[in-house]
């Protein structure tokens, strides 16, 4: 019984010491701007939130809608004042889990067929090893898209994030052509998902773009506002994804925290295609040190996911 | 007094005053053909764009082909119109009002098919209001809806002495309301020294005028394409090779009014076998200029083998091998052996060669916007055909069919409005052989 | 008032965040009235330089799945063997969270200075109610800087709450040392303490500060049986001043609101150009016309 009690008290102080840990984080920070931590169960709660009341009554809330702050459109123009937010991409400890794909399509409420983190499997040349390849929005500092823009609907902020306005956006997709990485998605139908947000319309909002227009990754600002880092960064469970200001030089994926540029220092941090002169703000660790197989990638993947895959050279090449 | 010495306008009468039963049939059929475009396009509207073979990769379609493909025949029409204005060319008369009406209808039918390409049509405004000049869609707007403006003004001053001359004219049958319209838009003109002598003045003018807009326009367009990081588009040759496509294109079209006009309305007099070899003979020229042009663009791409030019160019030859070799290879060498060798320089193959000439400047647009979106930088990695590989649906077939229709509509009620052959300082052609005949 | 209000309201939403994982809940009834109720309660503690904060997270399980309970009312008290004090009540938020904080100050000792807290949710008609407790001796960290032949160093003194209520060094233990930021917090060294309870750190020269340079540095006692979760902090300006982004100072650049001014300069040279002669047929035009007035009387 006392043994029992003594695990039990162990157990509830483990849990109270981390719990104490992220508390002590938002002590320390809980000024102005910041006001909490995140933790990776955070995203994976997901949008809906039902709630007990003590009637008995079941509530449904939106948390994500309903408990993130959501700023004017004319203020999320501006961006947050006093920071530039920076992505680091670990390859190495990438296994194409996906619950960065599934934590920002929830999280910005997205119908299946739109991702605004898409991962690829890679392989730069025959010789050379495979790998995966989270690719969110570069939020480059020479922003292509936004140069092409014929009405300012989609523009680069102070703090280096690059937004689309929807209520803006005339859907000429010129942004789509002129971004080289792929990343804008188009609303080709109105899909279910674009009635879920009920509020004013602002383009931090985690909402889905309207039919007809253009959205993509959008660092999800409203989650900075509060200080979680994006849905992407904290869902995945391999600690790939690190997010951060890099004025501050740091970054964390929500259990470990780095200086930026000691990390890209020590482990050979780069950006893709450089060459392209986008002067991007998203950098990649090289896939060295791989924690993982590529092979285990494929692991549970739905079949439709499995299919995308199975024309790349390797799938190809280790075809039985 | 140049309009008193004879009245030709008496052999161009029948067709302003009456429409054969044919002519009604085609007005009827243009007008049906039109009418599944509606159907289709109002299918696009009610459904969203997810009706169009467009998605996420190839994000512009046939659309923009159609798009490219009219504002070329129209700067086409523009420049071949000004060129043989402004050099005075003695057999310019006859069909320099279908160039210049192939210019004007071409150029009010492109702008429409982008905008088919525009997902939200309801905030089309803001391309005004909300305006950033760094965009080159932002310059397209300025350019085309400047070069309208001059193709008016342009069409508007060739027209003007026939116009006096339909107000002048006692004889023509038709309504009333149409001659006020005539001796409205005549302006009084009457053909005094001075009025003559401003009016070449004005003519001179818009005719250099029209070929530079036509020039910048049409570069303006191809820089939508090559201001692009896009393998295949971003290209230093883009403007000038965009020009000399548009006037290839648009002297074959040329070739083609000229054989349908001369036949429909029994033209044999004005437009002959001179007309088409001079004609054919530009397009010669040109035919020579567009595959240098494509020769260089893509020459250079093999030779410096970039992994992802590389890509695309392995994409022309294999999936796109047809469209490929039949606008880069057929489109160039046919005009060069149907007009270049003597012996085959016919009307009947002069016109066929145009046909060809037609579809395989519309496949060569084809060629240069889908196969770039198929192949990005970074690999398309998707389970989803349609995502994958770009196929046009039939809302974009018949939305296309209807730019045609439209076309051929607007140039038929044109034909009726006024005649497609100038009257005015007309003489019949002389029997005098060329050295090209 | 207003700063405990505010620090309130983000230790809530702090805390919200660590919440398990809450799964859909069953819509039909049938399965939320079957399966029985199970009130869970779960706290979390926290020894800040001069007050303690203890956090209960309320949620009720049925069948599978897990659902916050709002507007609950939680009662937390701190007890010292046979004394028994109560602290006060909190109700919880949409999150099922209450919260409770009280200085250090008033914390009464124990026997071995162990303190025990208990929060307890007390249940209502449809759900059982739910205790959880919590066991820590009252601690505190200083920290405090000097420059020693041109090395910055960072020393840091631990001490705890004897039974009568004096404050000791803690010797022996290790102390980390974090910088806050933006999202969480960069950890710049640890410090073994020595018998006398402090340890010394050479400060690392490459950490951004403020804009002044300015620095909050923290030492936490981590996962310790005794002691709980410690936390103390100081504010220095030994950081590299921060630099903002260069963002805002382009004002004309390709992807800016406004374009470069030779882009618009050039544009209006040509517009001008063409329109100019467009004007220009367009006069002539009106003089065509002017002139057939004139000339009509002659005919």
């Amino acid at each position: 019984m006392e043994e029992e009690l003594n695990k039990n008290q162990k157990n509830s102080r483990r849990q109270f010491i981390k719990k104490g840990l992220i508390a002590g984080a938002g002590v320390a920070v809980g000024s102005g701007l910041i006001a909490a931590y995140v933790d990776s169960t955070a995203a994976e709660t997901g949008e809906k939130v039902k709630v007990l009341t003590t009637g008995g009554e079941i509530m449904e809330v939106d948390r994500g809608l309903l408990k993130l702050p959501r700023v004017s459109r004319e203020e999320s123009h501006k961006g947050i004042p006093g920071r530039k937010f920076v992505m680091v991409i670990d390859l190495g400890k990438c296994k194409n889990a996906r619950k960065c794909v599934q934590a920002c399509q929830k999280g910005h409420h997205l119908p299946k067929s739109q991702e605004f983190m898409k991962v690829y499997l890679l392989q730069d040349s025959e010789k050379t090893a495979p790998y995966w390849f989270p690719k969110p929005c570069f939020h480059c500092d020479n922003p292509l898209c936004v140069s092409v823009c014929p009405v300012g609907a989609t523009f680069k902020r102070s703090d280096g994030i690059v937004l689309i306005d929807n209520e803006r956006c005339i859907g000429c997709k010129f942004c789509m052509t002129g971004c080289p990485y792929s990343t804008r998605v188009f609303a080709w139908k109105h899909y279910p998902e674009f009635d879920v947000d009920k509020e004013p319309y602002s383009p931090e909002a985690s909402s889905p773009g309207k039919e007809g227009t253009v959205s993509k990754c959008d660092f999800c600002p409203d989650l900075i506002r509060v200080g979680k880092i994006p849905y992407c960064a904290s869902a995945c469970p391999m600690g790939v994804i690190y997010f951060g200001d890099v004025d501050e030089d740091t970054v964390t994926n929500g259990t470990e925290t780095f200086q930026f540029s000691q990390l890209i220092h020590d482990r050979a941090g780069y950006r893709y295609l450089e060459t392209l002169g986008t002067r991007p703000c998203v950098y990649y660790l090289p896939p060295v040190d791989r924690q993982f197989e590529v092979d285990r990638g494929f692991g549970d993947l739905d079949e439709n996911i499995k299919e995308r895959y199975k024309d790349t050279p390797y799938s190809k090449k280790n075809k039985p | 007094m140049e309009l008193q010495q004879k009245n030709p306008l008496k052999e161009f009468a029948p067709q302003l005053e009456r429409t054969s039963i044919q002519g009604y049939a085609w007005i009827l059929f243009l007008l049906m053909v039109i009418g599944v475009g509606v159907y289709a396009f109002l299918q696009q509207v009610i459904h969203g764009h997810e009706v169009t073979g467009m998605r996420d990769n190839v994000v512009w379609g046939v659309y923009i082909v159609n798009f490219i493909f009219f504002m070329g025949v129209s700067y086409a029409g523009a420049l071949i119109s000004g060129t043989l204005h402004l050099f005075k060319t003695a057999w310019r008369k006859p069909i320099i009002r279908m160039a210049e009406f192939i210019t004007i209808i071409a150029l009010l039918i492109g702008p429409c098919f982008i905008l088919l390409c525009i997902g939200r049509l309801d905030k089309l405004h803001y391309l005004v209001i909300f305006g950033r000049i760094q965009s080159p869609i932002t310059w397209d707007v300025i350019a085309i809806s400047t070069d309208i403006f001059g193709c008016f003004i342009f069409l508007y001053l060739s027209l003007l002495r026939d116009l006096a001359t339909l107000r002048d004219y006692e004889l023509l049958q038709l309504p009333n309301w149409r001659k006020k319209i005539y001796k409205a838009l005549a302006l009084g003109y009457t053909g005094t020294p001075e009025q003559q002598e401003r009016l070449n003045r004005a003519t001179d003018i818009m005719a250099a005028m029209v070929i530079a807009i036509a020039i910048i326009v049409y570069s303006v367009l191809a820089w939508i394409f090559s201001v692009t990081l896009q393998p295949g588009w971003h290209s230093t040759i883009f403007g000038p090779y965009f020009v000399i496509a548009a006037v290839y294109s648009g002297s074959a079209v040329l070739i083609l009014c000229m054989w349908v006009f001369r036949k429909v309305y029994h033209l044999e007099e004005y437009i002959t076998k001179k007309h088409f070899v001079s004609v054919g003979v530009i397009m010669l020229v040109l035919a020579a200029f567009f595959g240098y042009f494509t020769f260089s663009d893509y020459l250079t791409k093999w030779y410096g083998s970039e992994k992802n030019d590389e890509l695309l160019i392995q994409l022309l030859f294999k999936k796109f091998y047809w469209p490929f070799i039949i606008s880069n290879y057929v489109g160039v060498l046919l005009p060069l052996l149907v007009v270049g060798i003597a012996k085959f320089r016919t009307i009947t193959n002069i016109t066929l060669t145009s046909i060809v000439v037609v579809i395989a400047l519309w496949l060569n647009r084809y060629i240069i916007v889908v196969p770039t979106l198929e192949s990005p930088y970074l690999p398309i990695q998707d389970s989803r055909p349609e995502w994958l590989n770009y196929s046009a649906t039939w809302v974009e077939w018949s939305l296309t069919a209807t730019g045609v229709a439209v076309f051929c509509l607007l140039f038929t009620l044109a034909s009726k409005f006024i005649n497609i052959v100038p009257v005015t300082g007309l003489q019949k052609e002389e029997k005098k052989e060329d050295i090209l005949v | 008032m207003k700063r405990v209000f505010a620090f309130f309201i983000f230790l809530v939403s702090m805390v919200s965040l660590v919440l398990p994982p809450l799964n859909a809940y069953s819509e039909e009834k049938t399965d939320s009235t079957a399966a029985p109720a199970e009130s869970r309660l779960a706290m979390a503690y926290l020894c800040s330089s001069d007050s303690v904060i203890l956090t209960a997270t309320l949620s009720i399980k049925k069948g599978e799945s897990t659902l916050a309970l709002e507007n609950a009312s939680i009662e937390f008290t701190v007890s010292t063997g046979a004394d028994s004090k109560f602290l006060g009540k909190a109700m919880t938020n949409q999150e099922g969270i209450a919260v409770c904080s009280f200085p250090y100050t008033g914390l009464p000792a124990g026997t071995d200075g162990m303190i025990s807290y208990t929060a307890r949710f007390t249940g209502s008609d449809k759900y059982p109610g739910a205790e959880s407790s919590f066991h820590a001796k009252p601690a505190k960290i200083r920290l405090s800087f000097s420059i020693e032949d041109s090395l910055r160093i960072l020393k840091v003194t631990a001490t705890q709450k004897n039974e009568k209520g004096e404050e000791v060094a803690i010797p022996g233990e290790t102390v980390l040392i974090y910088v806050p930021r933006l999202f969480s917090l960069l950890k710049i060294g640890e410090i073994a303490l020595d018998a006398k309870g402090s340890g010394t750190l050479e400060f690392p020269k490459a950490i951004v500060g403020d804009t002044l340079g300015n620095l909050v540095v923290m030492a936490k006692i981590e996962e310790h049986d005794k002691f709980g979760f410690v936390l103390g902090k100081n504010t220095i300006n030994w950081g590299v001043h921060k630099q903002y982004y260069k963002a805002e100072v382009p004002s004309r650049e390709l992807w800016t609101p406004i374009a470069p001014l030779w882009m618009i300069i050039t544009l209006l040279i040509m517009l001008a150009g063409v329109w100019a002669h467009y004007m220009y047929a367009v006069y002539e035009l009106v003089m065509i016309k002017r002139l057939s007035k004139k000339d009509k009387p002659l005919f």
